[in-house]
């Protein structure tokens, strides 16, 4: 009742006003990208175009001429959906051994993982290009497959651990009374539990690969060159190609933000690392 | 038995493989930092192998600590860093607080404000260097060019004309140059982080004790001292957590000083390893470790807060 009265006629009305001002304010500058990408490369930079125009599809139809978009994209998919696999596989018995078995030094090692993520990426540039070179996997799939693994394995560990030590112990010793072996506790009773938070792992791990822009760019030139390295060497200087530059990078992003919707809440969990619920 | 050697298997492959991302590039490139190593020299040719006899102490970092860029790329660093610390720390706790609320369309509100966290880095930098900040082409240049015909339509108008007589006409401006560029970059990153912090804020605003809330509106608390006695304690916690994952990204942001100005005017401590590494890679390997080192400076105190909570 308190809380009720305490909001005025003026604050019921103009709240939300605010709120929704807010959110579209926040909204803008991807709306602009999307409705820039219906017009063409002439209209897009024309004032009298800004809001009245006659919308074009011919920006996302000439995209594989323009920007040769779909060998990027392709690269982009399998690297990402790669790494995501790859690293999962890794830190699921991972995570769950540090949940259902920990002993005295998991906290640490936990620690220690989260620690590597915190090395700055360009301390270590040239021995990544140096060695990759060396080794003949320069500008291959293969590598950035094994770098996105390894900068959101701690995260992808953390994540786990978090939704795993909720699940009861007592289940899995059940389990174990009934006979079965590890592989089994994992597929019978972890899986089918703990299949939302690998879930949403997935999909965080996948957003930050698709994302991820330092290393893609860093070492790739051509082959393995993945959406993020299209859009760095094509900003388009002096604006003279707006309506095909929104197209493709409204292709690059869009399917990314979709997704980012559904995981907004395991969103807090993977980033904080469980710090705030 | 088998009870330790199975757990500890399993988490054999994780750990490995962490150990060896940790451990291999970094000694290389604190190696690389303590020899001559250039890529390519006519002089002396010897430099262009890393070796042990091109041995040469801690000359590169003393003459990286003497460059006046090196200075200038830490200060870019922090400006850019704390800037955009700020802008979202209080952008975030007024998002957090507007949103904390029920009104109509609030799950809507909501999904328009977190998806610009989901925009890759490269995309978000060519979206505002180009689309919006552009001073001619852009809607900057749309909007500045909008309202001096705005100001030229008032100076005939009846009675306020005169006024408006006075007004000078505004100038479009370029975001691409030395002293506005560390401006875009903090303004395109914070439009996208300012979700995140929201995002977390509002998380932990949900857990807020309502029956203490209740207690001091009953004895006539203001909302002022309701927001800073009861909820700014209580979002203390995250707000640091906010603060520090942020500082981490944000120490090593890349993507977005490249597609601005090519790091003219807005160049931070990665972007200029990645210019030393075209050539001189012992001062690039030296100002990697500056970089470790600031970056653990940060670290240390998110993992000892993260610590604290972690087996609760």
């Amino acid at each position: 009742m308190a809380i009720v009265a305490q909001h005025t006629k003026f604050s019921k009305v103009a709240w939300p006003v605010l709120a929704w001002a807010v959110g579209l304010l926040f909204f803008f500058p991807i709306f602009f990208m999307v409705m820039t990408s219906f017009k063409t490369d002439a209209d897009a930079v024309k004032p009298e175009f800004l809001f009245r125009f006659t919308p074009t599809l011919e920006n996302y139809t000439n995209m594989t001429n323009n920007y040769d978009y779909w060998r990027f994209a392709t690269n982009s998919v399998i690297t990402s959906v790669t790494a995501t696999l790859f690293t999962l596989f890794v830190a699921v018995p991972c995570a769950y051994a540090m949940a259902f078995n920990p002993s005295r030094g998991t906290k640490d090692i936990l620690m220690w993982m989260l620690s590597t993520k915190m090395l700055p990426a360009a301390a270590v540039l040239y021995p990544m290009i140096f060695m990759a070179k060396s080794l003949g996997i320069y500008d291959t799939k293969f590598l950035i497959v094994m770098v996105l693994s390894l900068i959101n394995l701690p995260i992808a560990v953390w994540m786990l651990f978090t939704y795993f030590k909720d699940i009861p112990k007592d289940i899995i010793e059940a389990g174990q009374m009934d006979g079965l072996n590890t592989w089994g506790e994992v597929r019978e009773i972890l899986i089918p539990l703990a299949w939302g938070g690998i879930a949403s792992t997935a999909l965080l791990v996948f957003i930050f690969c698709w994302n991820e822009a330092y290393w893609t760019v860093r070492l790739t030139t051509i082959d393995a060159a993945t959406l993020s390295k299209l859009i760095e060497g094509n900003r388009a200087p002096e604006g003279l190609f707006f309506g095909r530059l929104s197209a493709v990078s409204t292709a690059a992003v869009g399917p990314i933000v979709v997704l980012g919707w559904f995981c907004q809440k395991q969103l807090v969990q993977g980033l904080t690392f469980g710090a705030v619920k | 038995m088998a009870n330790r050697t199975i757990p500890r298997l399993l988490q054999t492959p994780a750990i490995v493989l962490l150990l060896f991302w940790m451990l291999v590039p970094l000694s290389m490139t604190l190696f690389f930092s303590f020899i001559r190593y250039v890529l390519a020299s006519t002089n002396r040719p010897e430099w262009t192998s890393p070796s042990i006899s091109n041995w040469r102490g801690f000359g590169n970092y003393q003459y990286v600590w003497n460059q006046d860029s090196f200075w200038l790329a830490i200060h870019n660093s922090l400006l850019i860093v704390c800037s955009i610390l700020f802008l979202t720390v209080i952008l975030g706790v007024a998002i957090a607080i507007l949103i904390n609320r029920t009104f109509p369309g609030r799950g809507i509100v909501r999904v328009l404000l977190i998806s610009p966290f989901f925009v890759m880095p490269a995309v978000n930098a060519v979206l505002w260097i180009n689309m919006l900040l552009d001073p001619v082409l852009g809607l900057q240049g749309t909007a500045v060019a909008g309202a001096n015909d705005l100001v030229a339509l008032l100076r005939d108008a009846p009675v306020v004309g005169s006024f408006f007589s006075l007004w000078p006409q505004f100038e479009p401006i370029s975001f691409r140059a030395t002293q506005t560029s560390a401006y875009a970059v903090i303004m395109m990153v914070t439009w996208q982080w300012t979700p995140f912090a929201v995002l977390i804020l509002m998380t932990s605003l949900q857990s807020e004790d309502q029956q203490q809330k209740e207690a001091a509106i009953l004895d006539g608390a203001s909302r002022w001292s309701q927001f800073r006695f009861l909820t700014l304690p209580h979002l203390a916690r995250p707000i640091a957590i906010v603060v520090m994952i942020q500082a981490i990204f944000h120490l090593s942001l890349y993507a977005e000083i490249e597609i601005v100005s090519r790091g003219n005017g807005n160049k931070n401590l990665p972007y200029y390893i990645g210019e030393l590494v075209n050539n001189n890679i012992g001062a690039a390997s030296a100002t990697g470790i500056f970089a470790v080192i600031l970056a653990n400076i940060v670290a240390i105190f998110l993992l000892r807060m993260l610590g604290k909570t972690l087996m609760e």
